[in-house]
């Protein structure tokens, strides 16, 4: 009987040979006897087991869980519900038009005033809705943390990521005087939303902080290769272990760290690497967040800022002068 | 001798692909190694040529150096330095270099007894790199395809390129590929976020266990996919981003003409439903 | 074990063919628009160039006629626009006309054959709109259409309408209800963008109304009046048209980094630009008045008459039927004969349409 997928000469630690079939553990014990009888459910799904944990829940309900769970659903619904009626309720063209259907922001004429519901009053509804639903649910990852007595520190990289989510579709259009200027809730539509912020403000790649947050999302994915690569390297001397070996360094975090010490120069420790990949993704999110801020309030058009500031390459002129017919009388 | 306080007894003989003994050694902290001795070799090279491309480009400014692709007109040749030739030297020194860096990576995972994930999810990266400057140009027939060596520039070449398309972001394997990004960031903030948080807990407490990190992913989303298990999927995630990336450009143009919206039509006209 | 391996390759198998499907194939044509390195270059398929070469042949032209003897307007009752002509010459363009128009009616198609002279068919009274309409074009647009110019055939090509129109969108249905505004924009299918959720109708505001396409700041800092975000929406829409009306990218007007700087433009914006305001100009003058008495199929669903956008004439070419220069074998249609006949008053009953504005 074949045990590997692929012919390899031996195991490379990416699926798991021997899958653990365990009783569900039902999680480190939580200090008041009804936060643990929040708990509910877990199962076991095999499958999973060929790549992490089989098991699946518990989960914990609480207030804050139970409360943005509503709160989104009743978003989302809306969102839902606005689409079935633009394709007249029929289940079939919904399915067929789901990418290209939206629910949009009001036009510029209305400010920041409330327009009629149908005239994007819907857009405000569910942008309220499913932005209480995600305080809701920042509040329940700072909670459960500190339940556990853990630092909360995904508590802080969510707040970064909520950072973005508010400038885009609130500080920003309060800062310009207009809901009109916020995404729209669809598949292509918040693409269309996206081409046209860059159209409108002279090419968003001229923004340095659009530079920046892009150099960290790529900087996150190396940063991830690098170092789940690097601990899936050493799975043989157990370097998954992470947070032993961060209290009580073994050959693991010590072949690690020599390996990039021996191919660039320098190294992280397993515990310091942990930090530049949570400033890495969490900086992706505050950089973007306040490029896409600065954009028309303080500049109006990257390209020519970038000209401005010596920035801009110049290409040779391979036409004669091509003057704008508009002034060109 | 810049080692670290526990390095000594790692530095051994052995695991070299090429040359033995012969470059088996370090210099301060880097090792060497004949792909350490290729690494420098293009490195310098491509190094100095592109300093000589910004030297008759017209400008020192870091922003606006740019070393540019030769015409569409010379094809898959060669083109006269200036105009274009001294961005295929240097292409050719980079992949080079890149091959070199992975090469030497497999020979410090040899000699460190590691696996070869490292080098393997480099050669993503490369094979990203190389698709760019090698596959799609050699599928259109001309080097002038190529990006342009430049900060500003190459994002020029970007905007360009994609608006060819009308709406690039309608391509669908660039919209798996901007998705895997994001989830990527995302899986790494919560897995840097993780281990931080059970390292560094609440004032007083003790460091805490895996059994805290699972029971708090099973807390907050109901799944915890464990201390392996994180690795795997960040590593999946980052290459898939990658590869999709890789995939996204070799088939605009090569394997698409027309607006990336149009090609959405196949959906609509399916028999179910037209 | 092995099945799951089976089932995993055919899986990828399957997932690739799909995906592929959708796709073209190799070799594919490139040209180049701007300098080296830029990325402004154009990528054909030839396989689809030729496929729709037909589309863009002009058909061959007829043998000249004979110029000498009485002139048309002698000859013949209510001859308004091509007098001027001999009856030769006159004929000659009556029967190239049937050929672009209408090749299955005939003369008939406009004239009654009773009395070719008679106006009773509103066909015979748009075709003479038609007609000043061309010479209006090929006469003072020269900054768009140049010296090669259109005849009827650049937009009917043979057919009764011409397959490239527009018309106005009724309301959406769901405009005045509660929910499921789609704000003129977000529907699948629709070609006037190009099969994306852009706003679906850019003519009305920008090839009928003047309303400024520009969107883009002219400072760097924000000094001037704010264009709202949505208004970028509209134009990207227009833009999409352009493109796929002709068959090329943003980049073949364009150096998208910087979109709106002239100075960094192809020369063919220019021509852009100026055939922006021709159509406008056309929709306004000649399309529009010519709605009273057209009959029900010749109305769009809210009673408009068809117009014209850039995909009317260049059908996806960028030179429509690929630069022929149909108008060397017409002189008739090079321009109008002596004053630019603006009005409309013609036409019986008719109202002068609006004075000509830039």
């Amino acid at each position: 009987m074949k045990t590997t997928l692929f012919p390899v000469p031996y195991y490379q630690n990416l699926f798991t040979r021997v899958r653990v079939d365990a009783p569900t553990y039902p999680g480190v014990p939580l200090e008041r006897e009804r936060d643990t009888a929040e708990r509910t459910g877990g199962i076991h799904v095999q499958a999973l087991a060929w790549f992490g944990n089989a098991q699946i829940g518990p989960i914990y309900l609480g207030f804050l869980g139970v409360a943005s769970l509503i709160f989104f659903v009743i978003g989302f619904t809306a969102i839902g519900w606005n689409m079935l009626v633009q394709v007249n309720y029929s289940p079939i063209e919904f399915v067929k038009q789901l990418f290209w259907l939206s629910v949009d922001p009001p036009s510029p004429k209305y400010g920041l005033r409330l327009p009629p519901m149908n005239e994007g009053g819907w857009w405000l509804f569910s942008g309220f809705f499913i932005t209480v639903s995600i305080l809701l649910w920042w509040a329940r990852v700072y909670r459960r943390a500190r339940a556990l007595g853990l630092g909360t520190h995904i508590a802080w990289g969510f707040a970064a990521a909520i950072w973005l989510f508010l400038v885009l579709g609130f500080f920003r259009p309060v800062l310009m005087g207009s809901w009109s200027e916020a995404v729209p809730f669809g598949i292509f539509s918040h693409l269309d939303w996206t081409t046209a912020f860059s159209l409108r403000y002279g090419n968003l790649f001229y923004n340095p902080f659009h530079m920046l947050s892009i150099a960290f999302l790529y900087g996150s994915a190396l940063l991830f290769a690098m170092h789940a690569a690097t601990i899936l390297a050493v799975g043989r001397y157990g370097g998954e272990r992470e947070i032993e070996q961060i209290y009580d360094r073994g050959t693991a975090s010590e072949r690690a760290a020599l390996f990039w010490r021996w191919t660039m120069g320098f190294n992280a420790t397993m515990e310091s690497i942990h930090r530049w990949a949570w400033w890495f993704a969490v900086l992706t999110c505050i950089t973007g967040g306040i490029g896409i801020l600065l954009t028309g309030t303080v500049v109006d058009n990257w390209y020519l800022w970038a000209v401005k500031h010596g920035v801009a390459p110049a290409y040779p002129e391979i036409w004669g002068p091509v003057p704008d017919p508009s002034v060109a009388k | 001798m810049a080692m670290l306080s526990f390095e000594r007894k790692y530095r051994v003989r052995g695991g070299t692909l090429l040359g033995g003994d012969l470059f088996d050694f370090w210099v301060g902290p880097f090792y060497v190694g004949f792909f350490g001795i290729t690494t420098v070799f293009f490195t310098f090279v491509g190094t100095a040529l592109i300093l000589y491309g910004a030297a008759i480009g017209g400008t020192w400014n870091l922003w606006q150096i740019n070393i540019a692709p030769p015409d569409l007109k010379y094809g898959l040749g060669l083109a006269p330095l200036k105009e274009g030739g001294l961005w295929q030297i240097i292409t050719v020194c980079a992949i080079g270099a890149f091959g070199s860096w992975a090469l030497r990576e497999v020979e410090i995972s040899r000699k460190l007894g590691m696996g070869y994930h490292v080098p393997v999810a480099f050669s993503f990266a490369i094979f990203a790199y190389v698709t760019l400057v090698v596959i799609r140009p050699i599928l259109l027939g001309a080097w002038g395809h190529g990006f342009p060596y430049g900060i500003l520039s190459h994002l020029d070449w970007v905007s360009n390129v994609g608006y060819q398309y009308l709406h690039f972001h309608y391509n669908p394997a660039h919209m798996i590929a901007v998705s895997l990004f994001f989830t990527t960031a995302l899986a790494l903030a919560m897995h840097g976020g993780l281990i931080l948080s059970s390292t560094n807990p609440a004032k007083g407490e003790l460091v805490k266990t895996p059994e805290h990190e699972d029971s708090f992913f099973r807390d907050i989303i109901g799944y915890s996919v464990g201390t392996l298990g994180i690795h795997r999927l960040g590593l999946f995630l980052a290459l898939s981003a990658v590869f999709f990336s890789a995939v996204c450009i070799v088939i605009s143009g090569p394997f698409w003409t027309r607006g990336w919206p149009e090609w959405w039509g196949w959906w609509l006209r399916l028999p179910i439903w037209s | 074990m092995a099945y799951f391996r089976i089932a995993l390759v055919a899986a990828a198998g399957v997932l690739a063919s799909a995906l592929l499907a959708g796709c073209e194939r190799l070799p594919m044509d490139t040209s180049q628009i701007g300098f080296r390195g830029t990325g402004m270059e154009k990528v054909t398929n030839p396989r689809i160039q030729a496929a729709n070469a037909s589309r863009h042949e002009a058909p061959p032209a007829l043998d000249p006629a004979d110029s000498s003897g009485p002139k048309a307007a002698q000859v013949y009752q209510n001859v308004k626009v091509l007098g001027h002509l001999s009856v030769g010459e006159f004929t000659r363009t009556m029967i190239a006309m049937s050929n672009w128009v209408s090749p299955e009616q005939g003369c008939v198609y406009c004239h009654n054959p009773a009395n070719f002279a008679d106006d009773s068919m509103q066909t015979k009274v748009v075709s003479r709109r038609m007609l000043q309409m061309t010479q209006e074009i090929n006469g003072n647009w020269k900054n768009h259409v140049a010296d090669t110019g259109v005849t009827c055939y650049t937009c009917h090509r043979g057919k009764n309408v011409p397959e490239y129109k527009w018309y106005a969108d009724p309301p959406a249905p769901t405009a005045g209800r509660m929910l499921g505004n789609d704000f003129g924009q977000n529907k699948a299918g629709k070609a006037s963008v190009g099969n994306s959720s852009l706003p679906y109708d850019p003519f009305t505001p920008y090839l009928l109304g003047k309303d400024e396409i520009r969107v883009t700041a002219t400072t760097a800092l924000p000094v001037n009046a704010q264009v709202p975000l949505k208004q970028a929406e509209v134009t990207h829409g227009l833009m999409v048209h352009m493109s796929e009306g002709l068959g090329v990218g943003c980049v073949h007007c364009h150096n998208t980094r910087a979109f709106a700087e002239w100075s960094q433009s192809p020369p063919a914006r220019v021509q852009a630009w100026h055939g922006i305001r021709m159509v406008r100009d056309l929709n306004n003058v000649f399309m529009v008045p010519l709605t009273p008495g057209q009959p029900k199929e010749r109305l769009g669903r809210t009673g408009d008459i068809a117009k014209i956008n850039c995909a009317t004439c260049h059908q996806g070419a960028n030179k429509p039927l690929n630069g022929a220069k149909m108008l060397t074998a017409h002189p008739e249609l090079a321009k109008p004969p002596g004053a630019t006949v603006r009005t409309s008053a013609l036409q019986a009953g008719q109202s002068a349409p609006e004075a000509r504005t830039q």
